[in-house]
């Protein structure tokens, strides 16, 4: 199976305390108001057996399978790699449309304040490219976040996911199933997603009328250019000699 | 005698004519290959691919469409200033000035003569209460007029839509980039509709036997007298009115 870096996230050891969207934010130079990770309050959890404990879900960028974001680039500039399964920005590549931005359900991008392109986790490829693990897993003290490719049962998250196929879910929004690369075990709270990935208005009339609009009139020059050079070929000429002549002008 | 030439095109208006020509081609050839993806790809996957191996990757393909972007309108900027008076302001007067019942007749017979001969023209226009004579046109005939109407307008939209996106990485702020979102769409239709215009154009310009002395005289200048007078007779009765103030 091909490799897919992803996590999977046990919600019951998070403690909220926020050392993975500290340690990401300096580990990736994540500028001003930008995070790339976050940590969501679930609803308390009333029920009679609960111990009434606050439930916690940590998240960032899914690296999911069906990527909206992927969807709504229009240059290519983010794509998913073939290597690992990570969804990546090409900065050079991006234009800054920021359509990618509004196409992701989890709000996993933002536009970097500073250099004004698409950003989001890329499980600190600058780390992975060193052997070191995404800084949010570094430093978690719980270890409530372990990553690896899912897909091999000897990383460690693929070593949960092996074992605990049954219990582990992702959080996904029914009506745009993203198929996400981030699963929770435990008692991450609310298992649907509340946000719908929706495309960009611009991209919708992009595809459904421009597109097509243009493919239109492309035909129909297209075929009145034919239709001209058949007669030049295969009909002599047959313009009156004097065609202003005769009757002169006014 | 049917040898005497007219003068037809300055120097200056057949360099920014060419100029532009090989801008435009380059800014669409490479254009078309900065969309890469499934839902918009023009025509297919491969195009982008091949541009971008040209290129040795989208990033520099994106660096390269910008650079000539940015020196066509350089050099249109300082032709429209050197030249606004002389050859521009009248340029765009003549482009813009239409006469209905003249223009529409012969747009009507103009069709049907490149299509289906002048005999037949003849035939399906009585109907409509004309002849088989074609209307007299002016300095440009009104189906080059209206080409270029839409592609001046189709250039400054490409321009403006263009210059947004640019501005995009180095000015705008997430709160703007719907402005961005919109300006890919809108420079999608233009570079579209400006393309169908210029396959007619090309085609009447450079193919269409009928058309081949102005071909011609967007490298020489000049147009045979006879050519004038049959094609544009209005501007060649001007040029010969003014002919003897010409000489004194
Ligand atoms: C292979 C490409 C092209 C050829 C062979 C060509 C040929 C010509 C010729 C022969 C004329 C003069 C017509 C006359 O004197 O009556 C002309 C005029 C003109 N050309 Fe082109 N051209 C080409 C590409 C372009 C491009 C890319 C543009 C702009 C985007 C353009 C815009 C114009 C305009 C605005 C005029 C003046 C008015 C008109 O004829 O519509 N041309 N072209």
């Amino acid at each position: 199976m091909a490799k897919q870096l992803g996590m999977v996230i046990d919600a019951n050891a998070c403690i909220d305390c926020k050392g993975c969207m500290v340690a990401c934010k300096v580990a990736n130079q994540v500028p001003g108001d930008n995070w790339r990770n976050w940590i969501k309050d679930g609803a308390m959890d009333r029920s009679a057996k609960s111990k009434k404990r606050m439930v916690f879900q940590p998240g960032n960028c899914m690296q999911c399978d069906k990527p909206t974001c992927v969807t709504a680039c229009p240059t290519g500039a983010t794509y998913k790699s073939k290597a690992d399964g990570v969804v990546m920005i090409n900065r050079d590549l991006c234009i800054g449309c920021g359509q990618c931005i509004k196409a992701c359900p989890y709000g996993a991008r933002y536009r970097n304040e500073k250099l004004k392109v698409a950003d989001k986790c890329d499980f600190c490829s600058n780390r992975r490219e060193v052997g070191l693990e995404p800084a949010c897993v570094s430093t978690c003290p719980t270890k409530a976040r372990a990553f690896g490719d899912l897909n091999d049962p000897s990383s460690p998250a693929g070593k949960l996911y092996a074992a605990q196929k049954e219990e582990a879910v992702q959080v996904v929004n029914a009506q745009s199933d993203t198929d996400p690369n981030i699963y929770y075990l435990g008692a991450p709270g609310d298992k649907h997603w509340p946000v719908k990935a929706q495309m960009p208005s611009a991209f919708t009339f992009w595809k459904n009328v421009a597109d097509p609009g243009v493919k239109v009139l492309m035909g129909l020059m297209g075929v009145g250019v034919l239709a001209m050079l058949g007669k030049q070929l295969v009909m002599k000429n047959d313009a009156p000699e004097e065609h202003h002549g005769e009757d002169g002008h006014e | 005698m049917s040898s005497r030439q007219v003068p037809r095109h300055t120097r200056a208006g057949i360099f920014i004519h060419w100029f532009n020509a090989a801008c435009w081609f380059f800014l669409l050839v490479t254009g078309v290959a900065l969309i890469s993806n499934p839902e918009l790809n023009p025509l297919g996957a491969w195009y982008p691919k091949a541009v971008r191996a040209i290129f040795f990757g989208g990033e520099n393909l994106l660096v390269a469409h910008w650079l000539v972007a940015f020196i066509w309108l350089a050099v249109w900027l300082v032709y429209l200033f050197w030249g606004m008076n002389r050859l521009v302001a009248p340029f765009i007067n003549s482009i813009f000035t239409i006469e209905p019942n003249r223009d529409i007749q012969w747009m009507i017979k103009k069709n049907l003569q490149m299509t289906v001969g002048y005999k037949m023209m003849a035939r399906l226009v009585k109907p409509l209460g004309y002849d088989g004579t074609m209307p007299d046109q002016g300095y440009y005939n009104v189906g080059q007029k209206l080409a270029a109407q839409g592609l001046i307008i189709g250039g400054l939209a490409l321009v403006g839509t263009g210059f947004i996106m640019f501005t995009s990485k180095y000015f705008l702020t997430a709160a703007d980039v719907w402005l961005v979102q919109w300006s890919i769409t809108v420079h999608f239709i233009a570079a579209g509709v400006t393309t169908a215009l210029l396959i007619l154009h090309i085609y009447m310009a450079a193919i269409s036997s009928e058309e081949r002395p102005a071909f011609i005289s967007m490298f020489t200048g000049t147009v045979p007298a006879e050519y004038a007078k049959h094609h544009h007779r209005l501007w060649y009765d001007e040029l010969e009115d003014s002919k003897p103030s010409e000489v004194g």
